[in-house]
Protein backbone atom coordinates (compact mmCIF):
# COMPACT_ATOMS: atom_id res chain seq x y z
CA UNK A 1 0.00 0.00 0.00
CA UNK A 2 1.20 3.76 -0.70
CA UNK A 3 0.15 7.02 0.62
CA UNK A 4 0.04 10.50 -0.30
CA UNK A 5 0.68 11.65 3.60
CA UNK A 6 3.57 13.49 2.93
CA UNK A 7 2.15 14.71 -0.38
CA UNK A 8 -0.65 16.28 1.85
CA UNK A 9 1.57 17.54 4.87
CA UNK A 10 3.96 19.50 1.86
CA UNK A 11 0.61 20.76 0.07
CA UNK A 12 -0.60 21.96 4.01
CA UNK A 13 2.35 23.17 4.64
CA UNK A 14 2.42 20.99 7.99
CA UNK A 15 5.39 19.17 10.06
CA UNK A 16 5.40 15.78 10.99
CA UNK A 17 5.24 16.62 14.80
CA UNK A 18 2.06 19.35 13.98
CA UNK A 19 0.58 16.33 12.53
CA UNK A 20 1.11 14.06 14.67
CA UNK A 21 0.06 16.14 17.58
CA UNK A 22 -3.42 17.22 16.11
CA UNK A 23 -4.51 13.42 15.42
CA UNK A 24 -3.10 12.10 18.94
CA UNK A 25 -0.40 10.14 17.69
CA UNK A 26 3.52 10.04 17.56
CA UNK A 27 5.79 11.36 15.43
CA UNK A 28 7.32 8.18 15.26
CA UNK A 29 3.78 6.82 13.81
CA UNK A 30 3.05 9.71 11.10
CA UNK A 31 7.23 8.85 10.22
CA UNK A 32 6.54 5.45 9.79
CA UNK A 33 3.42 5.84 7.79
CA UNK A 34 5.13 7.74 5.22
CA UNK A 35 8.31 5.54 5.08
CA UNK A 36 5.49 2.49 4.19
CA UNK A 37 6.24 0.88 7.28
CA UNK A 38 3.22 0.80 9.33
CA UNK A 39 -0.42 0.68 7.90
CA UNK A 40 -2.55 3.00 10.14
CA UNK A 41 -5.81 1.93 11.19
CA UNK A 42 -9.49 3.06 9.68
CA UNK A 43 -9.65 5.33 12.37
CA UNK A 44 -6.31 6.80 12.43
CA UNK A 45 -7.04 6.78 8.28
CA UNK A 46 -10.07 8.68 9.04
CA UNK A 47 -8.52 11.31 10.76
CA UNK A 48 -5.76 12.08 8.47
CA UNK A 49 -7.70 12.34 5.42
CA UNK A 50 -10.59 14.38 8.14
CA UNK A 51 -7.31 16.69 8.60
CA UNK A 52 -6.40 16.79 4.99
CA UNK A 53 -10.17 17.06 3.40
CA UNK A 54 -9.56 13.99 1.14
CA UNK A 55 -11.09 11.01 0.85
CA UNK A 56 -9.40 7.74 2.28
CA UNK A 57 -8.82 6.47 -0.71
CA UNK A 58 -7.05 9.66 -1.96
CA UNK A 59 -4.60 9.39 0.58
CA UNK A 60 -3.80 5.89 0.41
CA UNK A 61 -3.85 3.36 -2.32
CA UNK A 62 -3.68 -0.54 -2.83
CA UNK A 63 -0.81 -1.98 -4.93
CA UNK A 64 -0.34 -5.40 -6.96
CA UNK A 65 0.98 -6.98 -3.84
CA UNK A 66 -1.60 -6.28 -1.28
CA UNK A 67 -4.36 -8.98 -3.68
CA UNK B 1 -28.03 -12.00 37.06
CA UNK B 2 -29.47 -13.69 33.70
CA UNK B 3 -26.98 -15.24 31.51
CA UNK B 4 -26.15 -12.37 29.16
CA UNK B 5 -25.49 -9.74 31.40
CA UNK B 6 -22.57 -12.40 33.16
CA UNK B 7 -21.43 -12.70 29.70
CA UNK B 8 -21.09 -8.62 29.18
CA UNK B 9 -19.47 -8.39 32.66
CA UNK B 10 -17.32 -11.24 32.08
CA UNK B 11 -16.43 -9.27 28.48
CA UNK B 12 -16.08 -6.10 30.41
CA UNK B 13 -13.20 -7.77 32.85
CA UNK B 14 -11.66 -8.97 30.36
CA UNK B 15 -11.29 -5.88 27.90
CA UNK B 16 -10.35 -4.05 31.33
CA UNK B 17 -7.23 -7.05 31.74
CA UNK B 18 -6.66 -6.65 27.72
CA UNK B 19 -5.74 -2.97 28.40
CA UNK B 20 -4.07 -2.98 31.88
CA UNK B 21 -0.80 -1.06 32.04
CA UNK B 22 1.36 0.29 34.74
CA UNK B 23 1.85 4.51 34.47
CA UNK B 24 4.93 5.71 32.62
CA UNK B 25 6.70 6.65 36.13
CA UNK B 26 7.20 2.69 36.74
CA UNK B 27 9.57 2.21 34.17
CA UNK B 28 11.55 4.66 36.40
CA UNK B 29 10.71 2.29 39.37
CA UNK B 30 11.33 -0.76 37.47
CA UNK B 31 14.95 0.51 36.09
CA UNK B 32 15.78 1.70 39.52
CA UNK B 33 14.79 -2.13 41.09
CA UNK B 34 16.56 -3.96 38.55
CA UNK B 35 19.92 -2.39 39.06
CA UNK B 36 19.55 -2.15 42.79
CA UNK B 37 18.40 -6.01 42.81
CA UNK B 38 21.62 -6.70 40.40
CA UNK B 39 24.39 -4.94 42.40
CA UNK B 40 22.67 -6.48 45.62
CA UNK B 41 22.57 -9.98 43.74
CA UNK B 42 26.93 -9.70 43.13
CA UNK B 43 27.39 -8.04 46.65
CA UNK B 44 25.54 -10.98 48.49
CA UNK B 45 27.12 -13.21 46.08
CA UNK B 46 30.86 -11.95 47.49
CA UNK B 47 30.13 -11.04 50.71
CA UNK B 48 27.18 -12.26 52.70
CA UNK B 49 26.42 -15.81 50.03
CA UNK B 50 23.31 -16.04 52.09
CA UNK B 51 20.47 -18.15 50.04
CA UNK B 52 17.18 -16.12 51.32
CA UNK B 53 18.85 -12.87 50.20
CA UNK B 54 19.33 -14.51 46.86
CA UNK B 55 16.50 -15.32 46.14
CA UNK B 56 14.81 -11.83 47.25
CA UNK B 57 16.67 -10.15 44.75
CA UNK B 58 16.23 -12.08 42.17
CA UNK B 59 12.30 -11.63 42.52
CA UNK B 60 13.72 -7.83 42.45
CA UNK B 61 15.10 -8.49 39.24
CA UNK B 62 11.67 -10.40 37.67
CA UNK B 63 9.64 -7.42 39.23
CA UNK B 64 12.22 -4.88 37.80
CA UNK B 65 11.80 -6.24 34.22
CA UNK B 66 8.00 -6.61 34.37
CA UNK B 67 7.12 -3.08 35.55
CA UNK B 68 9.80 -2.25 32.91
CA UNK B 69 7.51 -4.58 30.21
CA UNK B 70 4.12 -3.46 31.61
CA UNK B 71 4.55 0.07 32.09
CA UNK B 72 3.08 2.81 29.90
CA UNK B 73 5.20 4.41 27.03
CA UNK B 74 4.77 8.53 27.22
CA UNK B 75 2.34 8.35 24.47
CA UNK B 76 1.01 5.33 24.22
CA UNK B 77 -0.50 5.23 20.20
CA UNK B 78 -1.44 2.15 18.09
CA UNK B 79 1.93 1.89 16.30
CA UNK B 80 3.72 1.42 20.20
CA UNK B 81 0.43 -1.08 20.90
CA UNK B 82 1.30 -3.17 17.31
CA UNK B 83 5.35 -3.01 18.53
CA UNK B 84 4.49 -4.24 21.58
CA UNK B 85 2.01 -7.09 20.62
CA UNK B 86 5.44 -8.44 18.27
CA UNK B 87 7.64 -8.32 20.99
CA UNK B 88 5.71 -10.33 23.63
CA UNK B 89 4.83 -13.09 20.66
CA UNK B 90 8.41 -12.98 19.87
CA UNK B 91 9.77 -12.77 23.21
CA UNK B 92 7.27 -16.26 23.72
CA UNK B 93 8.67 -17.95 20.54
CA UNK B 94 12.22 -16.99 21.22
CA UNK B 95 11.98 -17.86 25.06
CA UNK B 96 10.59 -21.47 23.78
CA UNK B 97 13.84 -22.10 22.05
CA UNK B 98 15.86 -20.59 24.55
CA UNK B 99 14.08 -23.24 27.13
CA UNK B 100 14.36 -26.31 24.80
CA UNK B 101 18.12 -25.55 23.96
CA UNK B 102 20.07 -24.05 26.70
CA UNK B 103 19.88 -27.92 28.39
CA UNK B 104 21.71 -29.16 25.67
CA UNK B 105 23.91 -26.54 25.13
CA UNK B 106 25.10 -26.54 28.80
CA UNK B 107 25.25 -30.24 28.38
CA UNK B 108 27.32 -29.62 25.13
CA UNK B 109 30.25 -27.36 26.99
CA UNK B 110 30.29 -29.36 29.88
CA UNK B 111 31.37 -32.61 27.40
CA UNK B 112 34.02 -30.34 25.50
CA UNK B 113 35.19 -29.42 28.82
CA UNK B 114 35.21 -33.22 30.11
CA UNK B 115 33.06 -32.29 33.23
CA UNK B 116 30.31 -34.78 34.30
CA UNK B 117 27.43 -33.95 32.09
CA UNK B 118 24.35 -34.20 32.88
CA UNK B 119 21.46 -32.77 31.27
CA UNK B 120 19.76 -30.52 33.81
CA UNK B 121 16.24 -28.43 33.70
CA UNK B 122 16.16 -24.78 33.33
CA UNK B 123 15.12 -23.22 36.63
CA UNK B 124 12.06 -21.16 36.78
CA UNK B 125 14.14 -17.77 37.55
CA UNK B 126 16.09 -18.50 34.53
CA UNK B 127 13.31 -19.08 31.79
CA UNK B 128 10.75 -16.10 33.79
CA UNK B 129 14.10 -13.67 33.10
CA UNK B 130 14.89 -14.63 29.61
CA UNK B 131 11.05 -14.05 28.63
CA UNK B 132 11.32 -10.78 29.99
CA UNK B 133 14.86 -9.44 28.69
CA UNK B 134 13.83 -11.13 25.11
CA UNK B 135 10.54 -8.53 25.36
CA UNK B 136 12.39 -5.55 26.58
CA UNK B 137 14.94 -5.94 24.44
CA UNK B 138 12.91 -6.40 21.49
CA UNK B 139 10.37 -3.94 22.01
CA UNK B 140 13.23 -1.13 22.49
CA UNK B 141 14.70 -2.76 19.26
CA UNK B 142 11.35 -2.13 17.14
CA UNK B 143 10.96 1.75 18.49
CA UNK B 144 14.09 2.42 17.62
CA UNK B 145 13.85 1.39 13.84
CA UNK B 146 10.56 3.23 14.00
CA UNK B 147 12.17 6.30 15.06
Amino acid sequence: MTNQVKVQRAIHNITQDDLAKEIGVSRQTINSIEKNRYVPSTILALKLSRKFNVTVNELFNLEDADG
Amino acid sequence: MNSESLMDCERRNVEKLKRFQLPNYFKKIGLGLLLVSLVAIFLNKYLFEQDGLRILFRYGMLLGLLFIAISKEKLEDELIAQLRLQSYSIAFVLGVLYSLAAPFIAYGVDLLQSKEAVIKELGDFTVLWMLLIFQVVYFETLKRMHK
